[in-house]
């Protein structure tokens, strides 16, 4: 059965795919777990391994036997973990996590013995804020330097003149289309809202995700994406009740429901619209004219890290450019590293999905602390799904 | 008297030590975190989210902005535990009474099952069984066009009596299977048919597990949150994903906090109330004949 | 042992031909029976003889694989138990623990079309508990009744629509030997009075002695004997029977000779001895393996020459092994010369001629041949 048979019902195997690709928890980059309240699920890694780790046993006794990274699904390559542990004998566990809120929720309760974690951009001065991040000692990461990096990518990291983190990825936020099934050929926001009230009708998702949703329908006004003014959120949040009831769902799992056909239409992140395209070539991934969300990731260490010396170790390893690679590889996230993207192939660095065209690039914006934060854009997005 | 005050005191410590754990866990995991959100509850949220002191009930009045989730819950999860009802019952009783001992081995391992596999994973499978290419597409072949089951109210029914069918059917089953077979001979021998003696012996006989069934699927469905976000799409939203919802994204702790009190409060006053009538039904049953 | 049916007109119950077969089990094999209006039968055997069985082939829980089972003169064959002119007192008593008393006896009326009003199943279910004796107890609830007015409210229960016939499995099986000796006078008294058919099932032989008109002693889904109780008791056709009824000495050996109504047998320890015939049963061959039956009360015993034994056609001497005092009898168990052990009832007057005799003592026994049986085995 070809895959693009999107009419045939679902095949055995295709369903054990689908559900092989649930289990590795890499349905989404965010939000799955999110969705359905599992966040906390940890994937223990190579817990056996110290026992093992003969190489590794002189350095052990330096950083310790374990180091614990709190990060999002399918987001790294579990063999530069392993190949980590080898090296120093600490054994590397993973906590998977559904979307940033979650994260911060998670340290604000404390206890969570993570000594890495993953931050995306707007949210590093919350926790500086919060007091739940420490400043990096940069001569204790050699692999990063800044010369290498693209500056745009850096500069969330730092805070009040101090680095709190170190970029790990980057990505933007637009929306994948199937072009079998829609014909026209949007690349606006504006487009992408209409069509879900005429051609695309039932058949288009959006993220449960407010940074996103909101973000996006602010622009079919032209407004900013980090807006939290009344005003202009009134007339997103008018937006989005009014295409509620023609929307296929409010849900940032939408690979499955594009993949099987259910959906035509969905706002996404790079890497989902570059596996997705992989998978099935009529599946396109488009940046809005408008502009939207631009986001990078980033390594930082927890206030209450139990062993920082892991932690920078760890960090030093993964940013190392050729192991860096080996991550691009895995999960197809640009790294704003240059070092590193020279290493890539070619098929890669001039993919328009991970790199799209610099005009559109332009017009993006990095999401604002505030917007994540902002309590009437919570409860705007709470209204839209509870309506 | 002498020789059962000192064997009284021990066993009185005895008991006392066997109680501990269960006190302290009752106290603990359910006391101590239902002090906490009613404090959490008068308070108001934090700028960057969470709680922060405050004594206000502007939580509360807050609370009709989440009406649809209630309403949701409150019609979806009666309906729900109503269905698994109507289907459960049958098959408890053809399993405790007509099945042959063979059959009855097998369906119940059938009924049990699923539970080796992650709900999870389970609820999962749905979207695709009622999605475009299940269901629908099936529906199709025999010309019935243009059904969309996933991301629909129906959708959210069908995963609750997929989910928790086995929950009603197990107690009803024990009771049923309980019932001393002769009552029933008794009342058809006494000249009730069948059907009356079903009305008259079984189903009064079997109403512990019944009652029991009903309120555990009750209770769970009222805090349900994973069928309606993955058969709901989003889009189908109970008291349980608005929880979710504060207390994972927008982080409005006191919020959640209210909404989950009033939850409770809903709850036990569901319970309590379908209690008390079936309590006087109960008595009314005792006297009604004479 | 097919009896034939009396004129139907008198016949309440018949079997005619009735097999049931439970897969491979055959637990009841071509029976027919006839059991007389008015009367009180029982069906009498050990578990797994077929008495059940046939019991619920008359409720109608069960229907004969071949046969025809008849009430009042017409097949019952297909008809469900609600529709049958019988009612049950179950084993348990099966009473509704959901309802007082009052509701349990007067539940059989209210499944009646028309439904008689409220105040008549009232009235009538007090009539019934003052019948059982219950007055008063309309508003007790079923587990505040002791053993016996259990078995009394079941009584009432299945008495209230005056069945033709009351079908009873076993009922006085879970009440102490005291109280059963009581209800055993209740429910023949009852039957007198309320004047219908009764059919009870048993093990219990004592209980079928005491109240049945006719017993019927079924083995292994077979009919063995049918008769008054003073019938099976006098005249057993068999081993099995004389057994079952009453306690008898059974000395076993092979008949020499069958002279008229007399069989002589020589028993294992080459002794002669010679026994009745029973009435009714099958003539005996010489070579024929058979057991003269002796009743224990048909032993008398005494000190060696004792007078009271001059009379007695078989003598042996014996040694008192056990003793038990009954109050007015006692039961001696003696090892006899030749015969082995042997169960001797002794009444309280013997022993005002006797003397006391204890444990130990030398003694005679002897018994008169026409006191005695020749049975077969089975």
């Amino acid at each position: 059965m070809s895959k693009n048979d999107d009419n045939a019902p679902i095949s055995a195997e295709q369903f054990m795919k689908e559900l092989r690709r649930y289990q590795k928890g890499s349905i989404s980059r965010r939000h799955f777990l999110g969705v359905t309240g599992l966040g906390a699920a940890t994937a223990v890694m190579a817990s056996a391994m110290p026992m093992l780790a003969g190489a590794g046993r002189a350095q052990a006794a330096t950083i310790g036997d374990r180091v614990s990274i709190a990060t999002w699904p399918n987001y790294y390559d579990p063999a530069n973990f392993e190949q980590f542990t080898k090296d120093t004998g600490a054994a590397v566990q993973v906590s998977v996590f559904g979307s940033n809120e979650e994260m911060l929720a998670k340290l604000q309760a404390g206890g969570t013995g993570w000594d890495v974690f993953v931050p995306t951009n707007y949210t590093i001065s919350t926790y500086v804020e919060l007091d739940l991040i420490q400043p990096l000692d940069l001569s204790r990461l050699p692999n990063f330097n800044e010369k290498y990096y693209i500056k745009r990518f850096i500069e969330p990291g730092t805070v009040n003149g101090k680095v709190y983190a170190v970029p790990k990825n980057w990505g933007t936020t637009g929306f994948v289309l199937n072009r079998k099934k829609v014909t026209s050929n949007p690349t606006t926001w504006k487009e992408f809202w209409d069509l879900c009230k005429t051609d695309a009708k039932n058949r288009v998702m959006v993220h449960d995700y407010q940074l996103t949703t909101i973000g996006n329908a602010l622009k079919y006004f032209g407004y900013s994406f980090n807006s939290v003014d009344p005003k202009e959120l009134a007339d997103a949040e008018k937006l989005l009740l009014d295409v509620k009831p023609h929307l296929f769902a409010i849900n940032s799992d939408y690979q499955p429901s594009m993949r099987s056909g259910d959906a035509w239409m969905s706002v996404a992140w790079t890497g989902d619209g570059l596996q997705l395209h992989r998978d099935i070539p009529e599946i396109d991934y488009v940046l809005g004219k408008e502009g939207g969300e631009l986001w990078s990731d980033f390594y930082a260490i927890p206030k209450e890290a139990p062993r920082v010396d892991a932690a920078y170790a760890f960090i030093n390893f993964l940013i190392d450019p050729e192991v860096n690679a080996k991550e691009v590889h895995a999960h197809g996230y640009p790294v704003p590293d240059n070092r590193t993207t020279a290493l890539l192939p070619k098929e890669m660095t001039e993919n328009p999905i991970m790199y799209p065209a610099q005009e559109l690039l332009n017009a993006l914006e990095f999401g604002a602390a505030v917007t994540l934060t902002d309590p009437l854009r919570a409860e705007i997005m709470a209204r839209f799904k509870a309506a | 008297m002498a020789a059962t005050q000192t064997t009284n005191g021990p066993r009185k410590r005895v008991t006392a030590m066997l109680l501990l754990p269960t006190t302290l866990w009752f106290l603990l995991l359910l006391v101590m975190p239902l002090v906490v959100i009613t404090v959490y509850s008068l308070g108001e949220r934090a700028p960057a989210g969470g709680y922060q002191p405050a004594l206000t009930l502007a939580q509360y009045a807050n609370l009709p902005a989440r009406l649809k989730a209630f309403t949701n819950t409150l019609t979806l999860a009666p309906l729900g535990t109503l269905i698994c009802l109507l289907i459960a019952y049958p098959l408890a009783y053809f399993l405790a009474l007509k099945a042959s001992r063979r059959t009855k081995a097998f369906l119940l391992t059938l009924v049990i099952v699923p539970f080796w596999t992650s709900f999870l994973i389970r609820t999962y499978a749905w979207i695709y069984i009622l999605g475009g290419r299940g269901i629908p597409r099936l529906l199709e072949m025999i010309g019935i066009e243009d059904l969309r089951l996933i991301n629909t109210p129906t959708a959210v029914l069908i995963g609750i009596v997929y989910g928790y069918l086995p929950l009603m059917v197990f107690p009803i089953y024990v009771s049923l299977e309980k019932l001393d077979k002769s009552l029933l001979e008794a009342s058809n021998d006494l000249g009730a048919n069948p059907i009356r003696t079903f009305f008259q012996v079984t189903l009064p006989l079997s109403a512990p597990g019944l009652i029991t069934g009903s309120l555990l699927v009750f209770i769970l469905l009222m805090g349900e949150y994973l069928i309606p976000a993955l058969l709901g799409g989003g889009k189908v939203f109970f008291v349980g994903n608005a929880l979710v919802d504060l207390f994972l994204q927008s982080r409005n702790w006191p919020f959640g906090s209210a909404v989950a009190l009033t939850l409770v409060g809903i709850m036990l006053v569901a319970i309590t109330l379908y209690l008390s009538l079936l309590g006087r039904q109960r008595r009314h049953q005792d006297v009604s004949i004479l | 042992m097919p009896t034939q049916p009396n004129n139907s007109q008198d016949v309440d119950i018949e079997f005619r031909g009735v097999t049931k077969r439970f897969a491979d089990v055959v637990a009841v094999d071509d029976v027919s029976i006839s059991v007389e209006r008015g009367s009180f039968f029982s069906f009498l055997g050990p578990s797994g003889c077929g008495k059940t069985t046939s019991l619920r082939l008359i409720a109608g829980f069960e229907q004969p694989t071949a046969g025809d089972v008849m009430i009042g003169g017409r097949s019952v064959v297909g008809v469900p138990p609600f529709k049958r002119p019988v009612n049950m007192v179950f084993q348990h008593y099966a009473l509704f623990p959901h309802f007082t008393v009052a509701d349990n006896i007067g539940y059989g009326l209210r499944q009646q079309k028309p439904r008689p009003d409220k105040q008549e199943i009232a009235r009538r279910v007090g009539e019934t508990l003052e019948l059982v004796r219950l007055d008063g107890y309309e508003r007790r609830r079923i587990w505040e009744l002791s053993g016996g007015q259990q078995q009394r409210v079941a009584l009432a229960r299945a008495l209230i629509n005056r069945p033709t016939v009351l079908l009873l499995d076993e009922p006085l099986a879970a009440l102490d030997r005291k109280l059963r000796q009581e209800m055993q006078i209740e429910l023949q008294t009852l039957q007198r009075d309320v004047g219908i058919t009764f059919v009870l099932v048993t093990h219990d032989q004592e209980e079928a002695l005491s109240m049945s008109d006719t017993i019927c002693i079924m083995h292994e889904g077979h009919i063995v004997q049918i008769g008054e109780p003073r019938q099976l008791y006098d005249d057993p056709i068999n081993h099995y029977v004389a057994d079952f009824v009453g306690k008898s000495n059974f000395f076993w050996g092979t008949v020499e000779e069958v002279n008229g109504a007399v069989a002589a047998v020589t028993i294992d320890s080459g002794l002669k001895l010679s026994g009745r015939l029973p009435k009714g049963g099958r003539s005996l061959s010489p070579g024929d393996s058979a057991a003269i039956a002796v009743r224990p009360e048909v032993v008398l015993i005494g000190r060696p020459g004792a007078e009271a034994l001059a009379a007695t056609d078989v003598r042996a001497p014996a040694r008192i092994k056990n003793r038990i005092f009954l109050g007015e009898q006692t039961e001696y168990l003696v090892a006899a010369e030749r015969l082995g052990d042997v169960l001797v009832l002794s009444s309280k007057h013997n022993e005002t001629v006797t003397g006391r005799l204890s444990t130990g003592d030398s003694v005679e026994i002897g018994w008169r041949t026409e006191s005695t049986l020749a049975l077969e085995k089975t």
